[in-house]
């Protein structure tokens, strides 16, 4: 290794004072504050050690339920969008008419705002007026009809196959770029020993594509960790206590009546899951790669 | 070279943090001419009107502000140059973010709230976060009522938005009553029987709204006056913490029938995703009955289907828990001048141009649900069906998110709680201990001396 090619190491502080500044020092008095009694009714602040983290895991308290409702939004939503994905960046990456045409229309919803689609959904599902609703009376389906946003079976479903809609695109988009990195001579070389369509998956594009997978699904279960704005403008939590409440909108609403105390220890919890679920998951993405 | 490169990086790294420091030590000479200009235009403000391109920020629920008010807005600008940004906010979501915005110091230079003696010192904490409006030329015009729901240590915070005469009582259409043969019920029997009749009819009985998060939670607090009757003295027992919602029995009653009405289809199907801006629509078109609103509400129906007579909506006060007392409550939504305002010249000239008397007799002309604004110099325009209704009920009552301390905070609270107990998530009983579990984190908070242990 020629050294002289490396740069020094005080280029770096630069961006890792600014790093330092404005994300780990804030994130650590974060975390320093839900050791306090920090609320908007009171300016004096008391060191109250675990209280608020013991509020938060209490069984008189729905924090089980929303943090349990987070980490269920996240697994199915990073399992379904990658699946649907995958299949939709199989089938556009065929030679078919208007390819691109598709690929576009299916990467639309990603482009919209999300409190937008949420606004449109919320019409959409309307059990009454709603254009689903009327679609499936119309073609005689009405006994499919549901009240999807405001039944404490349908709504958080309902929500997660909006959040699915809109993600997918966006993941085969990703998924495409993978595939098309493929070699195509491992798919001639597969032809010529007879392979078929399944078996050129299984063996050839399913294993080059797991680093584009691993990928997709690490952005999928940060942004289903981070989820706000979607469950916001659908249900806002509800309905009921907390059918579709996620960490994200119960922290909004404690720093809206201005318990910013177990605001933050409830966003401590969060951080702390991302930590070892970010750790866990770039173990396994680096567990093959080769160091040159 | 190498001693000339790390010279070079150096002298680089020295300009960035001094370009950084720059930027932000020119804040603070900004700011504090800032504050200095305020203070020659307040002065001035007083006596001559601001005539200059300014916007001022107005933040509200979605259900306060009116057409007349938004038409008004720009008649404001068109006079003075001032633009009004209204920022309208989903009812449901509008408690959160007013106070997100007030606890976090970014709030828009007006902000609605509603008001309540103690609700605005415990949650709003106007003294910090509002400016006093004492001095203003409308102040002496407000009714003394409304006034005392908007005032702190003897000094003025809001001015309200909205007529705080009329109370929330069940609207229903007169003509489908007669023709069914049916009359006012005074009991929740008799209530139970006509919503029965309607059922056999093919309509729905109550149009109810939870999907917005506030409308169905008024049956409550609304209702409650009934305990007060039934137990005198229980306001003052809960204000002193002497008793709780628990321990009530009437309260009790009030959230089974609420859940009764529902569970009996009463409230329709489509109640959970119903929102309260269909309400008129609904009633016009005679699909449904009734629906708990106020007394402009036979004009608001008026006015979307001009064929439907005003006079054919009539009023009665809701019977759960067997109910005859009138609910009053002179509080309701009001616009606060947000204390870190830099436009409150401004934000002080709308004000006073919206109490005018011009202006008044614009919005209770304009506005269908507004009868009679709590001011000395706004008109009046009550109907025979209205003084009819208002007569019927000797007795008054002050509703409970007025009359008890620390219930109208939590109203979209208890929204949520009551569609739990909706759905069949929660009982009655639990509802109501949640009420009390609030109501004391509340008074902990706010230092109150009966909580204190």
């Amino acid at each position: 290794m020629n050294k002289k090619k490396v740069y020094p190491i005080y280029f770096v502080f630069g961006a890792l004072i600014i790093y330092i500044v404005l994300f780990v020092i804030p994130s650590l008095i974060g975390i320093g504050y839900s050791f306090t009694d920090w609320s908007a009714y009171s300016d004096k602040l008391k060191f109250v050690g675990l209280d608020n983290f013991k509020t938060v895991f209490s069984s008189d308290e729905d924090y089980m339920a929303i943090i349990i409702n987070t980490l269920e939004f996240t697994f199915i939503t990073t399992i379904l969008k990658n699946v649907l994905g995958l299949v939709l960046a199989l089938l556009l990456t065929k030679s078919i008419k208007f390819l691109n045409f598709h690929r576009g229309i299916m990467f639309m919803p990603s482009v919209l705002s999300t409190l937008i689609i949420g606004m449109i959904f919320q019409s959409i599902l309307n059990p009454a007026t709603g254009l689903l609703n009327t679609f499936l009376r119309s073609v005689g389906l009405g006994v499919f009809a549901g009240k999807w946003l405001v039944t404490s079976e349908l709504a958080f479903g309902s929500v997660m196959a909006v959040d699915i809609w809109r993600g997918t695109g966006y993941i085969m988009t990703i998924l495409i770029a993978g595939i098309l990195s493929i070699s195509t001579t491992y798919y001639e070389a597969a032809s010529i020993d007879g392979a078929n369509g399944i078996q050129k998956f299984r063996f050839i594009t399913f294993p080059l594509l797991l680093p584009t997978l691993a990928t997709t699904t690490v952005l999928n279960i940060i942004y289903g960790l981070k989820v706000f704005d979607m469950i916001y403008a659908l249900t806002n939590g509800g309905p009921g206590k907390t059918t579709t409440e996620v960490l994200y909108t119960a922290v909004f609403k404690k720093f809206g009546t201005g318990q910013y105390a177990v605001g933050t220890a409830l966003s401590s919890v969060m951080f702390l899951f991302m930590v070892v679920i970010g750790v866990f998951m770039i173990k396994i993405m680096t567990k093959d790669e080769v160091v040159e | 070279m190498k001693i000339w490169r790390k010279t070079l990086a150096l002298g680089l790294a020295a300009t960035m943090s001094l370009l950084l420091v720059a930027c932000g030590a020119k804040e603070t000479p900004e700011d504090t001419t800032g504050t200095s200009d305020t203070t020659p235009t307040t002065a001035a403000a007083t006596q001559a009107p601001v005539k200059e391109d300014i916007t001022i920020s107005f933040m509200a629920s979605q259900d306060w502000i009116q057409d007349a008010e938004l038409e008004l807005a720009n008649k404001f600008t068109e006079e003075t140059g001032i633009k009004v940004d209204y920022q309208i906010v989903p009812s449901d979501q509008y408690p959160s973010l007013l106070m997100t915005k007030l606890n976090t110091g970014e709030c828009t230079d007006i902000f609605g709230g509603q008001s309540g003696q103690f609700d605005i010192q415990t949650q709003y904490n106007v003294e910090k976060n509002a400016m006093d409006l004492s001095g203003e030329s409308w102040a002496a015009n407000v009714d003394p009522l409304a006034a005392a729901q908007l005032t702190v240590n003897g000094a003025l915070y809001g001015e309200p938005i909205q007529d705080v005469s009329s109370v929330w009582a069940i609207a229903y259409n007169k003509q489908i009553f007669t023709d069914l043969g049916l009359s006012i019920p005074t009991t929740y029997a008799e209530f139970t029987s006509v919503c029965d009749a309607i059922i056999a009819a093919g309509k729905i009985p109550v149009y109810e709204a939870v999907s917005d998060g506030w409308h169905h939670v008024l049956w409550l607090p609304e209702t409650a006056v009934e305990a007060e009757v039934v137990s005198p003295g229980l306001v003052d027992k809960l204000n002193n913490n002497e008793t709780t919602f628990a321990e009530n029995d009437t309260l009790k009653l009030i959230l089974t029938q609420i859940k009764e009405m529902a569970d009996k289809g009463y409230w329709g199907d489509n109640y959970m995703s119903n929102v309260y801006a269909d309400a008129a629509k609904n009633i016009a078109s005679g699909e449904y009955v009734m629906v708990v609103a106020n007394q402009g509400f036979g004009t608001e129906v008026n006015t979307l289907d001009p064929s439907f007579s005003a006079d054919n909506i009539g009023y009665f006060v809701m019977p759960l828990a067997d109910n005859q007392t009138l609910n009053v409550n002179p509080s309701g939504p009001s616009r606060f001048i947000y204390s870190g305002s830099k436009n409150a010249d401004a934000a002080k000239q709308y004000l006073a141009y919206l109490a005018s008397d011009e202006s008044l007799a614009y919005l209770t002309e304009n506005v269908a649900k507004f009868n009679k604004l709590p001011y000395s110099n706004a008109p009046s325009k009550y109907t025979d069906t209205i003084k009819d209704f208002y007569s019927r009920y000797p007795s008054q009552g002050t509703v409970f998110q007025t009359a008890v301390k620390y219930v109208n905070p939590q109203w979209m609270d208890m929204g949520t709680n009551i569609s739990a107990l909706l759905l069949g998530e929660m009982t009655p009983e639990e509802v109501l201990g949640t009420i009390d579990k609030t109501r004391a984190e509340e008074a902990s908070a706010a230092k109150d001396a009966a909580w204190a242990e």
